[in-house]
C-alpha cells in the first residue's frame, strides 16, 4: 500500500508542471489536466486514507515510505519520505475532497479569467505543496512544503496583482508568515542540535523516551506553536488572513479556510509527543487559541465585507481549535479541523457564488432578499451556518461540543467559559451574515437586479457535494461522541500522549456533565440565532418567527457609553492594523530610514573614501613616474646615501 | 702619505664621486656608461688596496677585483648594445629624450 503514497503528491505536481508550460497553449481548456490530476490524487488519497483510518492493508497504525536521500550530508541527513498514520488520513480526506471541489468550481467561476491556466497551476502546485507538508516524515520536508503553501498563498492572494490592495495583501500575507516561518525553521535547527535527526517518528520516541531535557522540549513546543500561530493566523499574526481575501473566493475557501490554514493545527497534533510533555506550553497554545477566537468572532459582528466575515470566522474558528489542542483534546481538535475544513470550505464557495450573482460586490449592505433568486447557493449556504453555528445534528455541534467539553472536563474552565460565549457568538455574526445577505429588503443596485442569476452547474455542484458532509459529517464520525468513528480512528496517534499527561477523563455520559453542557450550548446558540433573526430576519409567521429590523434601534444601542467603544472597536478590528502600522510601517519605516542613512553615509562613505584617497594618491604619485632613467638613478643615490647615513648615526656611534 | 691605505680610499672615494656625478648628471648615454665604469674603477681600487695592506685578504682580493674587471667587460658590451639600438631607433643619444615610459 505505501507504494501509492508518492503517486498523492506527485499527480498535481505533474499537473502544475504540464498547466504551467503549456497552458497559455491550452487556452479554453487549461482547467483540464490540473482538475483531471487533482482528482486522481483525490482517488488514490481515498484509498490511502481509509486504509490508514482501518489500521491495516499494509499501514497498520503508521507506514512510512522513503523514495531517496534527500540531503545527505556529513553527519547531516534528510531524506524524501513518506509517512502515513490515522492523522495524515484525515488531513488527506480534507485536502484532496475540498480540493478537488475546489477545482471543479473554479472552472466555472473562472471561466472568463484570462489568466485562467495560472490560476489551476497555482492550485496545482498548492494541492502538491499541502500534500508535501501533510505526507511528509521529517521535520525538513514538512518545512518545505510549509513555506510552498506560503508561496502559493501568496501568488494566489496576488493573483489580480494588477489591483494594488491584492499585491498589498500578498505581501503582508506572505511577511506575517515568516515571522512564524522563523520560529518554525528554529525549532527544526534545535531539534537537529539536540537530539541529532529530524525523522519525525524517531524525534517521538527520543522524547517519550526522555532523550530531551523538559527546558529544551519546552522552547521546541514554543518555536513549533510559532510557526502555527503564523501560519493559522493566530494572535498576534492574525492580520493577514482577513487581507487575504484579496484572492479568488475558490482560493479563499481552499487556503484560507479549509486547508493551508489547518497546518497550524496539524503540526502542533503530529506534534502530540513534544506538546504534551511541556503542559506550560500547551496552556499557552489554549490561552492563544481561546483569546484569538474571542477576538476574531467580537470582530465578525460589524464587518460589512461578506468575505471578511467569514475570514474572521475562520480565525475564530482555528482559535476553537488549538483551545482544543491546548487543553489535551486532541482528537476533538481534528474533528473542528475536518468539520469546520467542509462548512467553511462550502460557505466561502458560497459567498463566492452570491459574489459572482450580484456582479462581483461584497459589501453585504448591498444585498438582501436574494434567497429566492439563488436557491441553491441559499439552501447550501444556510446549511453551512447552522452548521458552524453548532445546531445538533450537524458537523459542527459535535466538533464544537466535544472541544468545549473536553475544556471543562480536563479543568480548563475559563477555556470554556469563553469558548461559550464564543459559541452565541458564532452563531449570531453567521445569522447576521445570512439575513443580511439573503432576507429581508433587497439593497442589490437595480441594474444589477435584473442579471441575478443562479450560478453554473460546476459552481453549484461542489456546494451540493460539500453541504453533505457540512451536515452528516458529525453524525457520520463523531457520533456516539468521544467514542464514535474518529476517535476509533484517531486512538493510536494520541493514545500515548494522553496516557503521559496522566489525566483520565470520565466518560461520555449524556445524563451528566456533558448532556447539561452540550444543552446549554445549545440554548445559547438558540438565544443567538433568535436575536440575529429578530434583527436581521424576515418574518415567517407560518413557524412563529417574526423579524423587525431595527437598524435605528441597533445603532442607538451601539451608540450608547460603554458600547460605542466595543462598536468601534469591533468594527476597527481592534485597531491591530493600526497599531501595526504604527510599530513597524511608520516607526520601522524611520529606523530602517536611520540604517539607511547609517549604510549610505558611513559605510558606503568609508569604501567611497578608500577608493577616492587611492585613486588621487595615484594621480598625484603617478608624477614620479618621470620615464627618466638618471631621475630614478638619483633616487638610488639619493637611497644609497640616506642608508649610509643611517648606518652611521645608528650602529657606528 | 703615498704609503698608506687611506689615500687609495679617498683617491677611491673620489672616483667613486665623480663616476656617481656623471651617471646622474651627464645625458649622453655613452657618457653615462664610461660614468659607471669610473664607478667599476673606482670599487676596484679600493679592493686592490685592501688587499694590498691586508695581508690576509691578499689572494681573495686578487680574485674579486678579476671577477669586477670581466663584470664591467661584460656590463660594457651589453651596455653598448643597448644604446646602439635606442640610438637606432631614437635618432639620439640623449637620455632625458627617451621619456616613452611616463604617463
Amino acid at each position: 500500500m505505501t507504494y501509492l503514497i508518492p503517486l498523492i503528491p506527485l499527480l498535481p505536481l505533474a499537473g502544475f508542471v504540464v498547466t504551467g508550460l503549456l497552458g497559455r497553449q491550452m487556452g479554453r481548456e487549461s482547467h483540464q489536466i490540473a482538475v483531471w490530476a487533482v482528482a486522481a490524487s483525490w482517488a488514490v488519497a481515498m484509498v490511502v486514507a481509509f486504509a490508514a483510518l482501518a489500521h491495516g492493508f499494509g499501514i497498520g497504525d503508521g507506514a512510512g515510505i522513503t523514495l531517496w536521500n534527500w540531503i545527505p550530508a556529513l553527519g547531516f541527513k534528510a531524506e524524501m519520505g513518506f509517512y502515513v498514520d490515522a492523522l495524515t488520513g484525515c488531513l488527506l480526506i480534507v485536502v484532496t475532497t475540498i480540493g478537488m471541489l475546489v477545482h471543479i468550481y473554479s472552472i466555472g467561476y473562472m471561466a472568463h479569467d484570462p489568466g485562467k491556466w495560472r490560476f489551476f497551476a497555482y492550485l496545482n502546485l498548492f494541492m502538491f505543496s499541502m500534500l508535501l507538508l501533510v505526507l511528509a516524515d521529517n521535520f525538513l520536508l514538512v518545512f518545505a512544503g510549509w513555506e510552498l503553501v506560503g508561496l502559493c498563498s501568496y501568488l494566489l492572494i496576488g493573483f489580480w496583482y494588477p489591483r494594488r490592495s491584492a499585491a498589498v495583501a500578498a505581501k503582508k500575507a506572505f511577511l506575517v508568515n515568516r515571522i512564524g516561518d522563523m520560529g518554525f525553521a528554529l525549532a527544526i535547527m534545535a531539534i537537529w542540535t539536540q537530539l541529532g535527526t529530524l525523522n519525525m517518528q524517531a524525534v517521538f520516541k527520543l522524547v517519550e523516551g526522555g532523550g530531551l531535557s523538559s527546558t529544551w522540549i519546552a522552547v521546541v513546543a514554543l518555536l513549533l506553536f510559532c510557526g502555527a500561530v503564523g501560519k493559522s493566523a493566530q494572535f498576534p499574526l492574525h492580520v493577514w488572513l482577513p487581507d487575504a481575501m484579496e484572492g479568488p473566493t475558490p482560493v479563499s475557501a481552499l487556503i484560507h479556510a479549509a486547508t493551508m490554514v489547518n497546518a497550524g493545527v496539524y503540526l502542533v497534533a503530529r506534534c502530540n509527543p513534544i506538546f504534551g510533555a511541556a503542559p506550560g506550553v500547551m496552556v499557552v497554545v489554549a490561552a492563544i487559541g481561546i483569546f484569538t477566537a474571542v477576538l476574531a468572532a467580537s470582530i465578525a459582528f460589524t464587518q460589512t465585507d461578506i468575505k471578511r466575515v467569514l475570514a474572521y470566522s475562520t480565525i475564530s474558528q482555528l482559535g476553537y481549535m488549538f483551545a482544543a489542542l491546548g487543553v489535551g483534546a486532541w482528537t476533538a481538535a481534528i474533528f473542528h479541523l475536518m468539520s469546520h475544513g467542509f462548512f467553511k470550505g462550502l460557505l466561502f464557495l458560497g459567498s463566492g457564488s452570491v459574489i459572482h450573482a450580484v456582479g462581483d460586490e461584497q459589501d453585504m449592505r448591498k444585498m438582501g432578499g436574494l434567497a429566492r433568486k439563488i436557491p441553491i447557493t441559499y439552501v447550501t449556504m444556510l446549511i453551512g451556518s447552522v452548521a458552524i453555528a453548532g445546531v445538533p445534528p450537524l458537523a459542527g455541534f459535535f466538533s464544537k461540543d466535544e472541544i468545549l467539553g473536553g475544556a471543562f472536563k480536563s479543568g480548563f474552565l475559563w477555556v470554556w467559559a469563553i469558548g461559550f460565549v464564543v459559541a452565541g457568538m458564532t452563531a449570531f455574526y453567521m445569522f447576521r451574515l445570512m439575513g443580511m445577505t439573503f432576507w429581508g429588503p433587497s439593497h442589490v443596485d437595480p441594474e444589477v437586479e435584473q442579471h441575478i442569476h443562479e450560478s453554473p452547474t460546476t459552481m453549484t455542484r461542489p456546494l451540493i457535494l460539500l453541504a453533505i458532509p457540512a451536515a452528516a459529517l458529525g453524525l457520520l464520525i463523531g457520533f456516539p461522541p468521544e467514542s464514535g468513528l474518529l476517535h476509533q480512528w484517531l486512538a493510536p496517534v494520541f493514545e500515548a500522549t494522553i496516557a503521559a499527561g496522566g489525566r483520565t477523563e470520565a466518560a461520555y455520559s449524556f445524563f451528566g456533565i456533558d448532556g447539561g453542557l452540550a444543552i446549554v450550548t445549545t440554548g445559547l446558540v438558540a438565544i443567538a440565532i433568535i436575536a440575529a433573526w429578530r434583527l436581521f430576519g424576515v418574518d415567517m409567521p407560518a413557524i412563529g418567527l417574526h423579524a423587525e429590523p431595527r437598524p435605528d434601534q441597533v445603532r442607538e444601542v451601539s451608540a450608547r457609553r460603554g458600547l460605542d467603544f466595543l462598536y468601534r472597536g469591533s468594527a476597527a478590528k481592534w485597531w491591530f492594523d493600526d497599531l501595526n502600522n504604527l510599530l513597524f510601517v511608520v516607526w520601522g519605516g524611520r529606523l530602517a530610514g536611520a540604517v539607511w542613512w547609517f549604510d549610505r553615509v558611513v559605510i558606503d562613505g568609508t569604501v567611497n573614501g578608500v577608493g577616492t584617497v587611492t585613486t588621487q594618491a595615484g594621480l598625484r604619485l603617478r608624477r614620479v613616474q618621470t620615464g627618466h632613467v638618471q631621475n630614478y638613478a638619483l633616487g638610488i643615490a639619493i637611497g644609497l646615501i640616506a642608508m649610509a647615513l643611517g648606518y652611521f648615526l645608528i650602529a657606528v656611534r | 702619505m703615498s704609503g698608506s691605505l687611506d689615500s687609495y680610499l679617498v683617491l677611491s672615494g673620489l672616483l667613486f664621486a665623480i663616476g656617481t656625478f656623471g651617471f646622474l648628471a651627464r645625458r649622453n648615454a655613452i657618457s653615462m656608461l664610461m660614468s659607471i665604469e669610473l664607478m667599476l674603477n673606482a670599487v676596484n681600487l679600493t679592493v686592490v688596496a685592501f688587499g694590498a695592506f691586508v695581508p690576509a685578504l691578499k689572494t681573495h682580493a686578487a680574485v674579486i677585483a678579476l671577477l669586477v674587471i670581466a663584470v664591467a667587460a661584460a656590463e660594457a658590451t651589453v651596455g653598448l648594445a643597448l644604446v646602439m639600438a635606442i640610438y637606432r631607433n631614437r635618432k639620439t643619444p640623449l637620455v632625458d629624450e627617451y621619456d616613452s615610459m611616463s604617463e
